[in-house]
Protein backbone atom coordinates (compact mmCIF):
# COMPACT_ATOMS: atom_id res chain seq x y z
CA UNK A 1 0.00 0.00 0.00
CA UNK A 2 2.79 2.22 0.94
CA UNK A 3 4.50 1.57 -2.44
CA UNK A 4 1.18 2.32 -4.10
CA UNK A 5 0.91 5.87 -2.23
CA UNK A 6 4.41 6.71 -3.25
CA UNK A 7 4.21 5.94 -7.10
CA UNK A 8 0.63 8.04 -6.30
CA UNK A 9 2.40 11.01 -5.43
CA UNK A 10 5.45 10.91 -7.66
CA UNK A 11 2.44 10.95 -10.59
CA UNK A 12 1.22 13.66 -8.96
CA UNK A 13 4.40 15.83 -8.97
CA UNK A 14 5.22 14.62 -12.45
CA UNK A 15 1.76 16.29 -13.56
CA UNK A 16 1.03 18.89 -11.23
CA UNK A 17 1.62 22.61 -12.37
CA UNK A 18 1.02 25.45 -10.49
CA UNK A 19 -2.74 26.95 -11.09
CA UNK A 20 -2.91 29.51 -13.36
CA UNK A 21 -5.40 31.98 -14.74
CA UNK A 22 -5.54 31.00 -18.59
CA UNK A 23 -7.41 34.11 -19.41
CA UNK A 24 -4.95 36.33 -17.88
CA UNK A 25 -2.33 34.05 -19.61
CA UNK A 26 -3.69 34.00 -23.11
CA UNK A 27 -4.18 37.58 -23.12
CA UNK A 28 -0.88 37.94 -22.03
CA UNK A 29 0.39 35.86 -24.99
CA UNK A 30 -1.35 38.01 -27.23
CA UNK A 31 0.39 41.19 -25.88
CA UNK A 32 3.51 39.73 -26.47
CA UNK A 33 2.15 39.74 -30.58
CA UNK A 34 1.07 43.34 -30.08
CA UNK A 35 5.40 43.53 -28.99
CA UNK A 36 6.87 41.45 -31.80
CA UNK A 37 4.14 41.62 -34.39
CA UNK A 38 6.42 39.77 -37.57
CA UNK A 39 4.98 37.90 -40.64
CA UNK A 40 5.61 35.11 -39.18
CA UNK A 41 2.54 34.81 -36.28
CA UNK A 42 0.12 35.17 -38.94
CA UNK A 43 -1.30 32.02 -38.91
CA UNK A 44 -1.89 29.77 -41.65
CA UNK A 45 -5.55 30.21 -42.07
CA UNK A 46 -4.98 34.01 -41.36
CA UNK A 47 -2.69 34.11 -44.60
CA UNK A 48 -5.28 32.30 -46.74
CA UNK A 49 -7.75 34.85 -46.01
CA UNK A 50 -5.36 37.64 -46.81
CA UNK A 51 -4.27 35.63 -50.13
CA UNK A 52 -7.77 35.60 -51.35
CA UNK A 53 -8.41 39.45 -50.40
CA UNK A 54 -5.28 39.95 -52.18
CA UNK A 55 -6.06 38.07 -55.08
CA UNK A 56 -9.25 39.63 -55.65
CA UNK A 57 -7.95 42.55 -55.43
CA UNK A 58 -5.34 42.20 -58.10
CA UNK A 59 -8.31 40.18 -60.12
CA UNK A 60 -10.64 43.52 -59.91
CA UNK A 61 -7.50 45.60 -61.69
CA UNK A 62 -6.57 42.85 -64.21
CA UNK A 63 -9.24 40.91 -65.69
CA UNK A 64 -8.81 36.42 -64.81
CA UNK A 65 -8.52 35.23 -68.26
CA UNK A 66 -10.75 31.50 -67.70
CA UNK A 67 -8.88 29.63 -70.09
CA UNK A 68 -9.55 25.90 -68.57
CA UNK A 69 -7.18 23.94 -70.96
CA UNK A 70 -4.37 26.21 -69.93
CA UNK A 71 -5.47 26.70 -66.10
CA UNK A 72 -4.97 23.15 -65.92
CA UNK A 73 -1.66 22.75 -67.84
CA UNK A 74 -0.38 25.74 -64.97
CA UNK A 75 -1.62 24.27 -61.92
CA UNK A 76 -0.31 20.82 -63.20
CA UNK A 77 2.96 22.44 -63.59
CA UNK A 78 2.76 24.22 -60.55
CA UNK A 79 2.02 21.46 -58.37
CA UNK A 80 4.70 19.40 -59.79
CA UNK A 81 6.93 21.82 -58.49
CA UNK A 82 5.20 22.91 -54.99
CA UNK A 83 5.29 19.36 -53.66
CA UNK A 84 9.28 19.96 -53.77
CA UNK A 85 9.04 23.09 -52.31
CA UNK A 86 9.86 23.70 -48.39
CA UNK A 87 6.34 24.21 -47.94
CA UNK A 88 4.25 21.36 -49.73
CA UNK A 89 1.12 21.48 -48.05
CA UNK A 90 -0.40 24.62 -47.61
CA UNK A 91 -4.12 25.95 -45.83
CA UNK A 92 -5.93 25.36 -49.40
CA UNK A 93 -2.97 23.76 -51.68
CA UNK A 94 -1.37 26.00 -54.52
CA UNK A 95 -3.53 27.68 -56.93
CA UNK A 96 -2.00 29.31 -60.27
CA UNK A 97 -4.36 30.80 -62.61
CA UNK A 98 -4.53 33.49 -65.89
CA UNK A 99 -4.64 37.37 -66.20
CA UNK A 100 -5.85 38.54 -69.55
CA UNK A 101 -2.97 41.21 -69.89
CA UNK A 102 -0.59 41.59 -72.87
CA UNK A 103 2.12 43.02 -69.94
CA UNK A 104 4.42 39.95 -68.86
CA UNK A 105 3.98 39.71 -65.30
CA UNK A 106 3.62 37.11 -62.47
CA UNK A 107 2.42 37.67 -59.00
CA UNK A 108 2.60 35.59 -56.00
CA UNK A 109 -0.46 36.18 -53.21
CA UNK A 110 0.09 34.65 -49.88
CA UNK A 111 -1.93 31.35 -49.05
CA UNK A 112 -0.42 29.91 -52.73
CA UNK A 113 -2.35 32.30 -55.23
CA UNK A 114 0.17 32.66 -58.06
CA UNK A 115 -0.83 34.89 -61.27
CA UNK A 116 0.42 34.89 -64.54
CA UNK A 117 -0.73 37.32 -67.12
CA UNK A 118 -0.78 36.36 -70.95
CA UNK A 119 1.93 38.56 -71.47
CA UNK A 120 4.27 36.00 -69.74
CA UNK A 121 3.13 33.21 -70.49
CA UNK A 122 3.77 33.91 -74.28
CA UNK A 123 7.32 34.50 -73.77
CA UNK A 124 8.02 30.70 -72.66
CA UNK A 125 8.78 29.07 -75.39
CA UNK A 126 9.02 25.33 -73.41
CA UNK A 127 7.48 24.05 -70.42
CA UNK A 128 10.78 24.40 -68.41
CA UNK A 129 10.51 27.84 -68.48
CA UNK A 130 7.42 28.17 -68.02
CA UNK A 131 8.23 26.04 -64.61
CA UNK A 132 10.88 28.73 -63.97
CA UNK A 133 8.86 31.50 -63.83
CA UNK A 134 5.97 29.30 -61.66
CA UNK A 135 8.92 28.19 -59.45
CA UNK A 136 10.34 31.68 -59.06
CA UNK A 137 6.91 32.71 -57.32
CA UNK A 138 6.58 29.31 -55.31
CA UNK A 139 9.69 30.39 -53.77
CA UNK A 140 7.85 33.63 -52.10
CA UNK A 141 5.29 31.97 -51.04
CA UNK A 142 7.34 29.48 -49.39
CA UNK A 143 9.23 32.64 -47.92
CA UNK A 144 6.20 34.01 -47.00
CA UNK A 145 7.56 37.47 -48.03
CA UNK A 146 4.13 38.39 -49.60
CA UNK A 147 2.80 38.82 -45.49
CA UNK A 148 6.12 40.65 -45.11
CA UNK A 149 4.77 43.45 -47.32
CA UNK A 150 2.66 44.02 -44.16
CA UNK A 151 3.16 47.20 -42.37
CA UNK A 152 4.49 45.83 -38.87
CA UNK A 153 2.16 48.75 -37.20
CA UNK A 154 -0.68 46.55 -38.52
CA UNK A 155 -0.16 43.84 -36.71
CA UNK A 156 0.66 45.68 -33.97
CA UNK A 157 -2.86 47.65 -33.89
CA UNK A 158 -4.63 43.68 -33.89
CA UNK A 159 -2.10 42.78 -31.13
CA UNK A 160 -3.79 45.46 -29.00
CA UNK A 161 -7.19 44.45 -30.13
CA UNK A 162 -6.27 41.29 -29.39
CA UNK A 163 -5.10 41.73 -25.98
CA UNK A 164 -7.95 43.40 -24.86
CA UNK A 165 -11.81 42.40 -24.95
CA UNK A 166 -13.26 40.02 -28.05
CA UNK A 167 -13.12 42.10 -31.30
CA UNK A 168 -14.90 39.80 -33.50
CA UNK A 169 -15.38 41.86 -36.90
CA UNK A 170 -15.63 45.18 -35.75
CA UNK A 171 -14.86 48.41 -38.55
CA UNK A 172 -11.39 48.81 -37.37
CA UNK A 173 -10.26 45.11 -37.66
CA UNK A 174 -11.51 45.30 -41.12
CA UNK A 175 -9.86 48.21 -41.78
CA UNK A 176 -6.67 47.06 -40.32
CA UNK A 177 -7.63 43.63 -42.58
CA UNK A 178 -7.82 46.48 -45.98
CA UNK A 179 -4.99 48.41 -45.14
CA UNK A 180 -2.80 45.42 -44.71
CA UNK A 181 -4.27 43.63 -48.09
CA UNK A 182 -3.41 47.06 -49.93
CA UNK A 183 0.09 46.72 -48.67
CA UNK A 184 0.41 44.08 -50.04
CA UNK A 185 -1.36 44.65 -53.36
CA UNK A 186 1.07 47.60 -53.35
CA UNK A 187 4.41 45.79 -53.42
CA UNK A 188 2.99 43.15 -55.55
CA UNK A 189 1.79 45.62 -58.40
CA UNK A 190 3.95 48.57 -57.75
CA UNK A 191 6.18 48.57 -55.00
CA UNK A 192 8.56 44.81 -55.78
CA UNK A 193 9.93 43.24 -53.27
CA UNK A 194 13.39 43.50 -52.20
CA UNK A 195 16.34 42.62 -54.04
CA UNK A 196 17.41 40.41 -51.14
CA UNK A 197 14.16 38.78 -51.13
CA UNK A 198 14.35 38.13 -55.15
CA UNK A 199 17.62 36.90 -55.10
CA UNK A 200 16.29 34.43 -52.88
CA UNK A 201 13.66 33.40 -55.06
CA UNK A 202 15.46 33.11 -57.78
CA UNK A 203 18.26 30.99 -55.82
CA UNK A 204 15.22 28.72 -54.25
CA UNK A 205 13.52 28.27 -57.95
CA UNK A 206 16.96 26.57 -59.47
CA UNK A 207 17.09 24.22 -56.53
CA UNK A 208 12.81 23.52 -57.18
CA UNK A 209 13.52 22.99 -61.00
CA UNK A 210 16.25 20.36 -60.42
CA UNK A 211 14.38 18.77 -57.75
CA UNK A 212 11.30 18.40 -59.77
CA UNK A 213 13.44 17.16 -63.19
CA UNK A 214 13.10 20.37 -65.09
CA UNK A 215 16.22 22.39 -66.63
CA UNK A 216 17.33 25.03 -64.32
CA UNK A 217 18.58 26.96 -67.42
CA UNK A 218 15.26 27.74 -68.12
CA UNK A 219 15.77 30.63 -65.39
CA UNK A 220 18.29 32.28 -67.28
CA UNK A 221 16.34 31.66 -70.54
CA UNK A 222 13.85 33.39 -69.14
CA UNK A 223 15.63 36.10 -67.50
CA UNK A 224 17.67 36.85 -71.09
CA UNK A 225 14.25 37.07 -72.44
CA UNK A 226 13.20 39.55 -69.76
CA UNK A 227 15.93 41.64 -70.14
CA UNK A 228 15.51 41.92 -73.85
CA UNK A 229 12.08 43.80 -73.39
CA UNK A 230 13.15 45.60 -70.43
CA UNK A 231 14.22 48.28 -72.19
CA UNK A 232 11.48 48.84 -74.25
CA UNK A 233 8.48 47.91 -71.98
CA UNK A 234 9.34 50.30 -68.72
CA UNK A 235 6.53 48.45 -66.97
CA UNK A 236 7.54 44.93 -67.52
CA UNK A 237 8.80 43.57 -64.54
CA UNK A 238 8.93 47.12 -63.22
CA UNK A 239 8.35 45.35 -59.67
CA UNK A 240 11.86 43.52 -60.40
CA UNK A 241 15.34 44.44 -59.81
CA UNK A 242 17.06 44.50 -63.41
CA UNK A 243 17.18 41.70 -65.35
CA UNK A 244 20.94 41.95 -65.91
CA UNK A 245 21.75 41.79 -62.39
CA UNK A 246 19.32 38.60 -61.61
CA UNK A 247 21.24 37.15 -64.61
CA UNK A 248 24.60 37.57 -62.97
CA UNK A 249 23.62 35.68 -59.77
CA UNK A 250 21.73 33.10 -61.55
CA UNK A 251 24.93 32.20 -63.66
CA UNK A 252 26.82 31.82 -60.64
CA UNK A 253 24.67 29.85 -59.01
CA UNK A 254 23.95 27.45 -61.86
CA UNK A 255 25.65 24.08 -62.40
CA UNK A 256 27.69 24.13 -65.55
CA UNK A 257 25.59 21.55 -68.78
CA UNK A 258 21.93 21.67 -68.73
CA UNK A 259 19.46 19.22 -67.74
CA UNK A 260 18.46 18.38 -71.31
CA UNK A 261 16.27 14.93 -70.35
CA UNK A 262 13.13 14.78 -70.95
CA UNK A 263 12.79 18.01 -72.29
CA UNK A 264 11.74 17.09 -75.84
CA UNK A 265 9.41 14.81 -74.15
CA UNK A 266 7.36 17.81 -72.70
CA UNK A 267 7.31 19.79 -75.58
CA UNK A 268 4.43 18.47 -77.45
CA UNK A 269 2.04 18.92 -74.68
CA UNK A 270 3.49 22.13 -73.89
CA UNK A 271 2.68 23.38 -77.89
CA UNK A 272 -0.77 21.80 -77.25
CA UNK A 273 -1.61 24.07 -74.13
CA UNK A 274 0.42 27.15 -74.61
CA UNK A 275 1.40 28.07 -77.86
CA UNK A 276 -2.48 27.70 -79.55
CA UNK A 277 -4.04 28.20 -76.55
CA UNK A 278 -8.15 28.12 -77.52
CA UNK A 279 -10.22 31.19 -75.99
CA UNK B 1 -4.69 -7.94 -4.79
CA UNK B 2 -2.86 -4.77 -3.65
CA UNK B 3 -0.05 -5.40 -5.71
CA UNK B 4 -2.00 -6.77 -8.91
CA UNK B 5 -3.46 -3.14 -8.23
CA UNK B 6 -0.20 -1.41 -7.80
CA UNK B 7 1.37 -3.05 -11.18
CA UNK B 8 -1.93 -2.01 -13.18
CA UNK B 9 -1.07 1.42 -11.65
CA UNK B 10 1.92 1.56 -13.19
CA UNK B 11 1.46 0.58 -16.49
CA UNK B 12 -1.24 3.05 -16.90
CA UNK B 13 0.77 6.10 -15.92
CA UNK B 14 3.80 4.51 -17.66
CA UNK B 15 1.59 4.34 -21.01
CA UNK B 16 0.13 7.88 -20.32
CA UNK B 17 3.59 9.01 -19.64
CA UNK B 18 5.34 7.40 -23.00
CA UNK B 19 1.71 8.21 -25.25
CA UNK B 20 2.49 9.33 -28.44
CA UNK B 21 2.79 13.23 -29.62
CA UNK B 22 -0.57 14.89 -30.63
CA UNK B 23 -0.57 16.20 -33.97
CA UNK B 24 -3.71 18.40 -35.35
CA UNK B 25 -3.96 18.68 -39.24
CA UNK B 26 -4.10 22.41 -39.88
CA UNK B 27 -4.40 22.42 -43.76
CA UNK B 28 -8.30 22.34 -45.19
CA UNK B 29 -7.83 19.17 -46.51
CA UNK B 30 -5.18 16.22 -46.60
CA UNK B 31 -4.64 12.93 -46.70
CA UNK B 32 -3.22 10.00 -44.73
CA UNK B 33 -0.80 8.23 -47.07
CA UNK B 34 0.29 4.70 -47.20
CA UNK B 35 3.93 6.08 -48.01
CA UNK B 36 5.90 9.00 -47.09
CA UNK B 37 4.92 10.07 -51.06
CA UNK B 38 2.02 12.39 -52.00
CA UNK B 39 1.96 10.66 -55.01
CA UNK B 40 1.69 7.56 -53.00
CA UNK B 41 -1.98 6.25 -52.28
CA UNK B 42 -4.29 7.61 -49.89
CA UNK B 43 -5.34 5.59 -46.97
CA UNK B 44 -7.92 8.10 -45.55
CA UNK B 45 -8.90 11.79 -46.69
CA UNK B 46 -8.50 14.05 -43.64
CA UNK B 47 -9.81 17.55 -42.86
CA UNK B 48 -8.83 20.65 -40.76
CA UNK B 49 -8.82 19.83 -36.78
CA UNK B 50 -8.26 15.83 -37.28
CA UNK B 51 -6.16 14.75 -34.64
CA UNK B 52 -3.79 12.54 -35.21
CA UNK B 53 -1.21 10.18 -32.87
CA UNK B 54 2.33 10.64 -33.53
CA UNK B 55 4.01 7.50 -33.85
CA UNK B 56 7.42 8.35 -35.60
CA UNK B 57 9.32 11.07 -37.49
CA UNK B 58 10.91 10.14 -40.83
CA UNK B 59 13.10 13.23 -42.20
CA UNK B 60 9.65 15.60 -43.02
CA UNK B 61 7.28 13.45 -42.93
CA UNK B 62 5.04 12.07 -39.58
CA UNK B 63 4.20 8.20 -39.09
CA UNK B 64 0.65 8.77 -37.62
CA UNK B 65 -2.45 6.98 -36.51
CA UNK B 66 -5.77 8.32 -36.87
CA UNK B 67 -8.50 8.64 -34.58
CA UNK B 68 -9.69 4.72 -35.82
CA UNK B 69 -6.45 3.32 -36.05
CA UNK B 70 -5.47 3.66 -39.39
CA UNK B 71 -1.60 4.36 -39.63
CA UNK B 72 -0.40 6.18 -42.24
CA UNK B 73 1.74 9.11 -43.18
CA UNK B 74 1.73 12.75 -43.11
CA UNK B 75 4.02 16.13 -44.31
CA UNK B 76 4.93 17.74 -41.47
CA UNK B 77 3.78 20.75 -43.46
CA UNK B 78 0.31 19.41 -42.81
CA UNK B 79 0.01 19.05 -38.94
CA UNK B 80 1.14 21.20 -35.88
CA UNK B 81 1.72 19.84 -32.48
CA UNK B 82 -1.70 20.06 -30.30
CA UNK B 83 -1.85 21.75 -27.06
CA UNK B 84 -4.25 18.92 -26.12
CA UNK B 85 -3.76 14.96 -24.60
CA UNK B 86 -4.64 12.10 -26.41
CA UNK B 87 -7.98 11.74 -25.49
CA UNK B 88 -8.45 14.90 -27.87
CA UNK B 89 -8.37 12.27 -30.64
CA UNK B 90 -11.89 10.89 -29.51
CA UNK B 91 -14.23 11.86 -31.24
CA UNK B 92 -17.05 14.14 -30.05
CA UNK B 93 -14.38 15.56 -27.75
CA UNK B 94 -13.76 18.83 -29.55
CA UNK B 95 -12.61 21.92 -28.65
CA UNK B 96 -11.75 25.40 -30.18
CA UNK B 97 -7.66 24.77 -30.25
CA UNK B 98 -5.60 27.69 -29.09
CA UNK B 99 -4.64 28.82 -32.41
CA UNK B 100 -8.36 29.00 -33.78
CA UNK B 101 -9.26 31.34 -30.79
CA UNK B 102 -5.92 33.22 -31.85
CA UNK B 103 -8.04 33.47 -34.74
CA UNK B 104 -11.21 34.31 -33.63
CA UNK B 105 -9.58 37.41 -32.08
CA UNK B 106 -7.87 38.79 -35.23
CA UNK B 107 -9.39 40.21 -38.13
CA UNK B 108 -8.21 38.20 -41.24
CA UNK B 109 -11.29 35.65 -41.42
CA UNK B 110 -14.15 34.72 -43.58
CA UNK B 111 -15.94 37.34 -41.68
CA UNK B 112 -14.25 39.99 -42.98
CA UNK B 113 -14.10 38.54 -46.36
CA UNK B 114 -17.87 38.40 -46.47
CA UNK B 115 -18.10 42.03 -45.55
CA UNK B 116 -15.18 42.90 -48.56
CA UNK B 117 -17.41 40.76 -51.05
CA UNK B 118 -19.58 43.16 -53.45
CA UNK B 119 -17.13 46.11 -52.26
CA UNK B 120 -15.46 48.08 -55.31
CA UNK B 121 -11.77 47.22 -55.35
CA UNK B 122 -12.72 43.52 -54.61
CA UNK B 123 -13.36 40.23 -57.30
CA UNK B 124 -14.12 37.84 -55.09
CA UNK B 125 -16.59 36.49 -57.85
CA UNK B 126 -13.03 35.25 -60.03
CA UNK B 127 -10.81 34.23 -56.69
CA UNK B 128 -13.80 31.33 -55.91
CA UNK B 129 -13.26 30.21 -60.09
CA UNK B 130 -9.08 30.32 -59.28
CA UNK B 131 -10.04 28.11 -55.98
CA UNK B 132 -12.03 25.62 -57.85
CA UNK B 133 -8.82 24.23 -59.43
CA UNK B 134 -7.92 20.69 -57.81
CA UNK B 135 -5.49 18.20 -59.32
CA UNK B 136 -6.48 14.67 -58.56
CA UNK B 137 -3.03 12.71 -57.16
CA UNK B 138 -4.03 10.21 -60.35
CA UNK B 139 -3.12 12.97 -63.05
CA UNK B 140 -0.58 14.87 -61.63
CA UNK B 141 1.36 11.68 -61.54
CA UNK B 142 0.57 10.84 -65.41
CA UNK B 143 1.97 13.96 -66.01
CA UNK B 144 4.80 13.58 -64.02
CA UNK B 145 5.23 10.31 -65.82
CA UNK B 146 4.58 11.45 -69.78
CA UNK B 147 6.85 14.46 -69.15
CA UNK B 148 9.92 12.49 -67.51
CA UNK B 149 9.58 14.53 -64.48
CA UNK B 150 10.48 13.59 -60.75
Amino acid sequence: MKKLLLICLCFFLLSWKPPINLSKLSKAKKGLELVSGAAHKISEEEEYYIGRAVTANILSQYPLWKNSEVTRYLNLIGKVLALKSARPEIFAGYHFCLLDSDEPNAFSAPGGIILLTRGIVAMAENEDELAAILAHEIQHVVAKDPLKAIKSQRLKALGTFAAGEAIGSSDQVLNIFQDSIMDISGTLLQKGYSRKQEKNADLGAIELLKAAGYDPQALLAMLQKVKAIEKKKAKAFSAHPSASKRIAYVEDNLDQGSVKSGKSSRLPRFNRFVSRPKN
Amino acid sequence: MKQKLSLLFLLATSALLLAGKVLVVKVLRSNLLAKPDFLSASLAPMQKGAKLELIEMQGNWYLVRNAVGLKGYVHQTAVAESKTNLSGIIPGKKGASEEELALAAKGFNEGNEKKLRGSKGYNFADVDWVMDWNIANTALAAFIREGKLK
